[in-house]
């Protein structure tokens, strides 16, 4: 590859190719910049300033995440800068001056994680007296899912950009200036009365727990287990996972962009509706028709027994060239196999088709 | 037949595109995840073509739209191929090297003239001859189409249609390059491939190969049937007749999903025998002798495969609830309780083997090899080696030579008269799934679209004295539902639109069950209806 080239970070030789960002050449190499506006699926905009680093011959320090790599180019992150590090120590101590706090000052943890408070934890942070910003949520949006904390905001912008840039939708924007800047929508409307798609992917992208699933305001993120699965509803099949908690689906995330084919998007049936799988009106218990007409509860066995005797009494009145087999898009690729089986092998009989032929 | 079986792209590759055709697929709600692929292409640059009856979404983004009357597609395409014909922009050397029948198309094709083709389909002939154009002329140029193109009486001719432009213009066997129906469902794609069909095994071999016969009877320790079995249009007409006298039905509710339901209710009610497995009561179990009770997609293993041929796993997080079992289990157990010895499989990772084993195109797929691949695998997987195939037809057409179809125009099965004035098409919205068993179980899906409606355009409106936000019953032929009226832009005049998503009104009353002469998909699009304003309809 001809246009493969190594820069110098930190004194290290690290290899790139053309077009790639200093950021991902060194992410790449195992190197630690902090960032907060950065998303792999958004294109740069060097927003937050978190992952400034020394670049020779530049005298402004520049944000790694935008800036090109080039052949020989030597690069400093705070490692061995301590301008590098001087300027991170001071940032994040400004940002901290107006976000919310936990008991010990730090900026406060939320059940999605918050990458301020990681990163705050690794610099030597400042204290700056507290700044008041009158940022405004939408208190009266009622949609059920996305949940808008100000205070915990730091106008990144990945909400925003994701939705415009990603989503195609630009339901949410930057609104207000200054110290009242918040994350609006067209007259500061519900999410609901927007071209809002509720596809969650502000609250994925977002990197400090400002935006959050509403359904699971209050998760104990050390308790969660992640179980990653292919998405129940439509033919894209989308790679997420299952966040589990005391043996409860309490939340879906989606996978890191870049991993799956689905790049770290989803859409609202599959990152939201999973209600049903613990509604209270799931069949729990087999069913069986009685002399009264009616679907009473019954044993397994009992069932299994049923079920077997009534189409196998068909069989014997009738052939088996008038019983179907309806299997189900719905269900695994195993379970349609079984079922081409129990047609074929138990019935001897090809009756057997998905419901939706589509 | 090429574009039946399955994408010959992949997702990824749409990053790439040149060129996308879309056509009869609400692609950003149907599939949104493809839907936002296709409109960030247009973003970088990729010129879009959308052609659907509806003003969807979609087609606020397109470089040219083709706004065409219902069930008109065979029309448009054979005139847009057409225009490639009239343009010198085939391409002859794949046609000589990869195609057979040729001449009898390009015969065929110089009665499909841009005037009539205006005429017919309702699209401007400049709009037509632009959008043929552009495709042809764009070598990395990917057709999607879904639903709106095979429920159709004529759907099957519709994907013809397609496939000839894609074969004329040798856009094919190249990355970004191809022609993708879209499946509708999670795992429509691996239902077929693991044989729930009536004339395939698991991996599309042929129920009536004497080989393939003799490989499964010796597999299962059984006879295997010597003829095709019944497909799911016959069988649900079969049931509505009293011919079939016994279902087994797996994860469906037939009577909201299937079309012309009062008659098939009727039917229902005359079976000798109805098994149900599922997670929820519904309208069919309600005439069940037995109900079981399964899992649903987080309590069970296996593997679901996509629209692109992408092979991944479901994996079980949570415990079914009360006596619940997994599907296969379930399945297991009954085909136990019939007397089979069926194996005693530790986990569905063994069913999968199995299918492996006797399934040459997926012969390199397990699940261990999927649990160390994140991205899935796609088939054709032949061996334990084999990376999986990423787009189809690399090397020419496979299986042979693509073979062109002449196709006529045939008119929808049921047209509008004095009585029923309007066109009725049915879709899905983002923010429900099919029957919406699931989705209507969940508070914001349900806040975005709570109720049944139907969208009118505005001049039809005003004609039946009918006002947005009023409910109006929606008759056809065949029964009527209830609906609230949206007053909407996006249709055309004279069309109405529906979702399919509501089971107390379910607008498959209303659809036509007259299937497609070969695949049997029945005919949802299209079906002439009036509209009653619901104070003065007799309810
Ligand atoms: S949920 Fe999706 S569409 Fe709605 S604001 Fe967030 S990113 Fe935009
Ligand atoms: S998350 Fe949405 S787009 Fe992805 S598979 Fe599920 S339903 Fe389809
Ligand atoms: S990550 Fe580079 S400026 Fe925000």
């Amino acid at each position: 590859m001809s246009d493969a080239f190594n820069l110098i970070v930190d004194g290290k030789p690290v290899a790139a190719t053309a077009g790639e960002t200093v950021l991902q050449a060194a992410r790449r190499a195992g190197i630690e910049i902090p960032t907060l506006c950065t998303d792999e699926r958004l294109a740069p905009a060097g927003a937050c300033r978190a992952c400034l680093v020394e670049v020779n011959g530049q005298r402004r320090l520049q944000p790694s995440c935008a800036w090109q790599a080039a052949p020989g180019q030597e690069i400093k992150t705070h490692a061995s800068s301590p301008r590098v590090k001087r300027h991170q120590d001071t940032l994040v101590s400004m940002y901290m001056a107006d976000h919310k706090l936990d008991g010990e000052g730090l900026p406060a943890e939320t059940p999605n994680g918050n990458d301020l408070r990681a990163w705050a934890l690794k610099c030597e942070t400042l204290a700056l007296p507290r700044v008041e910003a009158p940022r405004v949520a939408r208190p009266n949006d009622v949609n059920p899912y996305i949940k808008y904390s100000p205070e915990l905001c730091i106008l990144c912008g990945r909400c925003t950009r994701y939705c415009d840039e990603v989503e195609g939708v630009n339901a949410i924007t930057l609104t207000n200036r200054g110290s009242r800047t918040t994350i609006g929508t067209a007259g500061m409307r519900g999410l609901l009365e927007t071209s809002c798609e509720l596809c969650g992917g502000c609250v994925d992208t977002c990197p400090t727990g400002a935006m959050i699933e509403k359904k699971a305001p209050a998760l104990n993120r050390a308790a969660v287990n992640k179980v990653r699965t292919t998405c129940n509803y439509c033919g894209v099949g989308c790679q997420m996972d299952l966040n589990v908690e005391g043996g409860r689906l309490v939340k879906v995330t989606s996978p890191e962009p870049g991993t799956t084919h689905n790049d770290g998007n989803l859409c609202i049936k599959g990152r939201f509706a999973y209600d049903f799988v613990h509604h209270k009106e799931r069949l729990t218990r087999p069913l069986v028709r009685g002399a009264d007409g009616k679907l009473h509860e019954a044993s397994w066995e009992h069932a299994l027994k049923a079920a077997a005797e009534g189409l196998l009494a068909v069989k014997k009145r009738h052939g088996a060239a008038n019983i179907g087999f309806i299997s189900s898009s719905r269900c695994t690729g195993e379970e349609n196999f079984l079922m081409g089986k129990l047609a074929r092998a138990v019935f001897g009989i090809n009756n057997v088709h998905q419901c939706a032929a589509t | 037949m090429l574009g039946a079986a399955a994408m010959t792209n992949s997702i990824p590759e749409i990053r790439d595109v040149d060129l996308m055709f879309v056509i009869g697929s609400n692609t950003t709600e149907a599939h949104p995840i493809i839907g936002m692929e296709l409109k960030r292409a247009r973003r970088r640059g990729a010129k879009l073509i959308v052609a659907d009856p509806r003003r969807i979404w979609l087609a606020d983004h397109a470089d040219v739209f083709l706004q065409l009357r219902p069930g008109t597609d065979v029309w448009l395409v054979n005139a847009m191929a057409q225009c490639v014909v009239q343009a010198g922009l085939v391409d002859d050397r794949f046609i000589r090297e990869h195609t057979e029948g040729w001449e009898a198309l390009r015969a065929h094709l110089a009665k499909f003239d841009l005037a009539q083709a205006e005429k017919i389909t309702g699209v401007p002939a400049g709009a037509i001859r632009e959008a043929a154009l552009l495709y042809a002329r764009t070598r990395k140029a990917g057709i999607y189409y879904t639903l709106g193109i095979t429920e159709h009486t004529h759907g099957t001719d519709n994907v013809f249609a397609l496939a000839n432009l894609v074969l004329m213009t040798g856009h094919l066997g190249l990355r970004s390059a191809g022609m993708n129906p879209l499946r509708g469902q999670n795992n429509v794609q691996g239902a077929t491939d693991a044989g729930a069909s009536p004339i395939y095994y698991s991996g599309y071999q042929p129920v009536l190969d004497a080989a393939v016969q003799e490989k499964f009877s010796k597999a299962w320790g059984a006879a295997m049937p010597a003829t095709q079995g019944k497909n799911l249009n016959v069988m649900m007409h079969g049931i509505e007749t009293g011919e079939m006298k016994a279902m087994y039905i797996m994860g469906e509710d037939i009577l909201l999903s299937e079309p012309d339901a009062n008659v098939l209710e009727d039917g229902l009610k005359k079976l000798e025998f109805l098994v149900c497995q599922d997670i929820f009561l519904n309208l069919t179990t309600r005439y069940a002798n037995v109900v079981f009770p399964g899992a649903a997609f987080a309590e069970k293993e296996g593997v679901f495969t996509n629209t692109d041929r992408r092979v991944q796993r479901v994996r079980k997080a949570v415990e079914p609830p009360g006596e619940a079992r997994a599907d296969w289990q379930i399945l297991c157990d009954f085909a136990r309780a019939c007397g089979y010895p069926m194996p005693r499989y530790g986990s569905p990772a063994d069913i999968y083997d199995e299918m492996a084993a006797l399934s040459p195109r997926f012969a390199g797929i397990s699940h261990k090899r999927l649990d160390a691949t994140p991205r899935g695998l796609q088939w054709p997987c032949t061996g334990p080696d084999h990376p999986g195939t990423e787009f189809l037809h690399k090397d020419g057409v496979a299986h042979g030579k693509g073979k062109f179809q002449v196709v006529d125009f045939r008119p929808s099965s049921e047209l509008p008269d004095a009585d029923y004035p309007l066109v009725l098409t049915t879709g899905r919205v983002l923010y429900h799934y099919n029957a919406a068993t699931q989705t209507r179980r969940d508070a914001g899906t349900t806040a975005k679209v709570p109720e049944n409606f139907v969208e009118v355009h505005p001049d039809d409106a005003a004609r039946l004295g009918v006002k947005d936000g009023e409910h109006v019953r929606v008759v056809s032929r065949r029964g009527g539902v209830k609906a609230k009226l949206w007053l909407s832009g996006r249709v055309q005049k004279g069309c109405v639109w529906m979702p399919l998503h509501f089971a107390e009104e379910a607008a498959n009353k209303l659809t036509v069950s007259a299937g497609d002469a070969i695949t049997g998909t029945a005919e949802y699009k299209v079906c002439a209806v009036s509209l009653v304003p619901a104070k003065t309809a007799a309810k």
